[in-house]
């Protein structure tokens, strides 16, 4: 095709010109590159991790709406005093409509993308003088301050321990029952181990235990020991356990837990063992109840054990986790309750700095190319005008306009693809460090602000026990740590980021760039009279 | 049968009437000559026997056909070889490339096309050195010659010159004239405009352009 001969003759007839257009373009290559990059990091972090993912859900009650339907408090002007919370109120909400029953976890089970479904019921119980809780303090307060009651069982996976005890006196260990061994997550993922004797026998209905190595330790225990555990409701309520192993958890040392006073969330004094058994237990407890007043509200409530029950549901992946939410609500799960996954909660956060970056890479890449484009038309113009002779001259010689308008868009084609394959290898190699640079900066952002919010909530000094004052007609700020309680680990690197992907997407902008610019030619080519040019020679 | 033929051509700037009524007919194998004074249309008659200019009124027959609804770039690029009185070369490129430019433009698929046009250029008497220069560079007269050798380039049917030899000495100007001659001799029809008397008496046929009066 002679009119590619012609351009590049053209092209190189008129350096000065070119290497003015071409450096514009490298520049609009080069920063596009990155922000393409940025982009297609972002979206190749998400995408492995998540095709990686196993998922795992809960189903929970949404204690904002709960809380948002009760008669709101009135905003007090003093800021110190929070306005008064109808606690009662709200536990006999939360106890009454919360908790899916088990029946109603495994009716959701069924749905087709569940891979596994396990369980776990806690329950809170004391020991007896024999065996002491694990505890930072010398003495056990039992006049524990008011706000602090129950409220930290939000730790639980279901994250819905959190109000079931609010009635009652403060207890001493957490007895949590797995339905199999799948549901003793912190087991199968490492962070516990038992590490002397063995775990209970999967499913059984034996009063069967593994304690903590701490507990052991601190109580004298030896595996094959009995404990007796006690019905913090009842003191003549009691169940002898078998310890038939002990175990560490590497999350006790680091947990912030154990420094504010709950002992029964101390992950040293929790005693784990068999659904089946914890449930006989409860239902033995339900069989000797009896009903009392408390000494504080005058409330009456029953003296049985309560469990709180949660279930987890485990899919391939996110796909599963997606569809499951959408079968559950047509399985008749109301709008109260909310299907979420910590997984893919804590990988969004995760991604937070890498998305606010795309998001940023985007707008700064639509600003660069408007830029870019309207100085390629200005200069096409420019450049058309100038060339108004040449363009009379080959229409006069029998060139069509349509053939002047398509060789006059290979040379700004040419120019824009060599400018771009240069761009697109420079801006290869930076936008790495770019990229990474810009996500330090948001990282240290992000960390700065986590730090604010920490100290906004009062939790700047982690030795501190008193709950804040700033937090508004929330009584038990247990929960807020579901949240934030620890700091997200965020992606920070990215290593590789200009792929295919990129790389089409830059010629696309090639294309793009050369249409817009070479629009401007084609009117004024399509515009202009051989005749007129000529006639009219300046 | 006539090749070109203008049938009541007139044409006119706005109200300033340059050419009235003309009837001119051009055979195959003829050389004509256009003469007239400086002002008096030439140039604007040659556009719009080339299909640059529309008529005012009238129509230009090719073969019988009328070229207003024949393909003009057709027209232009293949049939017509037009030898333009400002030359209109692209100055950007070498004498060399702009012959073979218009022997691509007029879809020549001449293998030897290079060496064709450089015979050309010689045969107009442009050395290697010359023809391989930017046309920029190049005097007038030799310009001229390039814009013959273009024109001649893809063998139209017709040669359109506008004052051809204007800018060449007497002894160029009847080497020139020798190669219009044998075109014509062979078959071609050519038109040139000129002043020259010399010119005028190689011709077979002539036709006087009346200037015409202002109104
Ligand atoms: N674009 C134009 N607009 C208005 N008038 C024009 C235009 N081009 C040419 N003319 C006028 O038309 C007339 C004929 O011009 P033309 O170029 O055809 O003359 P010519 O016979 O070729 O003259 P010369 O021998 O000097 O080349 C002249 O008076 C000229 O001024
Ligand atoms: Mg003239």
């Amino acid at each position: 095709m002679y009119i590619f001969k012609n351009a590049l003759r053209c092209i190189s007839r008129s350096k000065g010109r070119n290497i003015l257009i071409g450096i514009i373009v490298l520049v609009i290559a080069v920063s596009a590159c990155i922000g393409l990059s940025i982009r297609q990091a972002a979206e190749n972090a998400r995408k492995e991790t998540l095709d990686g993912m196993s998922v795992t859900a809960t189903i929970s009650f949404d204690r904002q709406s709960a809380m948002s339907n009760m008669t709101p408090p009135t905003q007090g002007g003093d800021m110190s005093s929070p306005p008064e919370f109808d606690r009662s109120q709200f536990a006999e909400m939360m106890g009454s409509s919360s908790a899916l029953t088990l029946e109603e976890y495994e009716t959701y089970a069924k749905a087709q993308t569940v891979k596994d479904f396990y369980y776990s019921l806690s329950v809170s119980l004391d020991g007896d003088d024999n065996l002491l809780p694990v505890s930072s303090e010398d003495t056990q307060t039992e006049d524990d301050t008011e706000n602090n009651k129950g409220g930290f069982g939000g730790m639980m996976p279901g994250g819905m321990g959190g109000f079931d005890r609010v009635m009652g006196a403060q207890s001493d260990f957490t007895v949590v029952g797995y339905s199999s061994e799948t549901a003793m997550t912190d087991f199968i993922n490492g962070t516990a181990s038992v590490t002397t004797g063995e775990v209970f026998a999967e499913g059984t209905k034996d009063y069967e235990c593994i304690i903590s190595e701490e507990l052991a330790t601190y109580n004298n225990l030896s595996v094959g020991d009995s404990i007796t555990v006690i019905n913090p409701n009842s003191e003549t309520e009691s169940y002898i356990l078998t310890v038939t192993g002990f175990y560490t958890d590497t999350t006790a040392n680091e947990n912030s837990f154990s420094m504010m006073g709950m002992t029964s969330n101390d992950p040293a004094n929790k005693i784990y063992m068999s659904y089946n058994a914890l449930q006989a237990m409860v239902e033995a407890s339900e069989g000797v109840s009896e009903t009392k007043t408390d000494e504080d509200t005058g409330r009456e409530f029953e003296t049985a054990l309560t469990g709180t029950l949660s279930a987890t549901y485990s899919f391939a992946d996110v796909e599963g986790f997606e569809q499951f939410e959408s079968d559950v609500r047509e399985m008749g799960l109301d709008e109260s309750y909310t299907v979420s996954s910590t997984d893919i909660t804590a990988f969004e956060n995760s991604l937070t700095p890498l998305t606010t970056l795309s998001k940023t890479a985007g707008y700064f890449l639509i600003v660069i190319l408007i830029i870019g484009a309207v100085i390629l038309v200005v200069l096409n113009i420019f450049s058309v005008r100038e060339r108004k002779y040449e363009i009379g001259v080959l229409t006069a010689m029998g060139m069509k306009k349509t053939k002047v308008a398509m060789q006059f868009m290979a040379e700004i084609f040419m120019v824009t693809l060599v400018s771009v394959i240069i761009g697109a290898a420079v801006g290869a190699v930076a936008s790495v460090p770019v990229a990474n640079t810009l996500l330090e900066n948001q990282t240290t952002a992000k960390e700065q602000q986590f730090q604010n919010m920490e100290q906004g909530f009062g939790r700047g000094d982690k030795g501190e026990t008193g709950m804040p004052g700033n937090m508004g007609g929330m009584p038990q700020g247990g929960f807020m740590k579901d949240f934030i309680g620890n700091p997200t680990e965020y992606i920070t690197e990215i290593n590789s980021a200009t792929d295919v992907t990129v790389l089409l997407q830059m010629l696309g902008i090639a294309v793009l760039l050369t249409l817009i610019a070479g629009m401007a030619s084609m009117l004024f080519i399509m515009r202009y009279e051989p005749l007129r040019i000529l006639s009219n020679r300046d | 049968m006539s090749l070109l033929s203008l049938k009541n051509i007139s044409f006119s700037y706005g109200k300033k009437i340059i050419l009235n009524d003309i009837t001119y007919d051009f055979e195959a194998g003829k050389m004509y000559c256009i003469t007239g004074k400086s002002g008096a249309g030439k140039t604007t008659l040659l556009s719009i026997l080339s299909g640059l200019a529309a008529p005012g009124s009238g129509s230009i027959f090719y073969k019988d056909e009328d070229i207003a609804k024949i393909d003009k770039y057709k027209f232009r690029s293949k049939y017509m070889g037009v030898i333009f009185q400002s030359f209109n070369l692209i100055t950007k490129f070498t004498a060399l490339e702009n012959v073979m430019l218009s022997m691509d433009i007029a879809g020549v698929k001449d293998k030897q096309r290079a060496k064709k046009a450089a015979e050309l250029l010689a045969e107009v008497g442009l050395d290697s050195d010359e023809a391989n220069r930017r046309v920029l560079m190049l005097s007038g007269g030799q310009q001229q010659r390039v814009a013959i050798a273009r024109a001649l380039s893809y063998n139209p049917d017709i040669i359109l010159a506008d004052e051809p030899t204007g800018n060449l000495d007497t002894e160029t100007q009847a080497e020139i004239m020798e190669i219009f001659r044998r075109l014509a001799d062979n078959g071609k029809c050519v038109i040139l405009v000129s002043h020259s008397p010399q010119v005028a008496k190689m011709c077979d046929e002539c036709y006087q352009l009346q200037a015409q009066k202002k109104g």
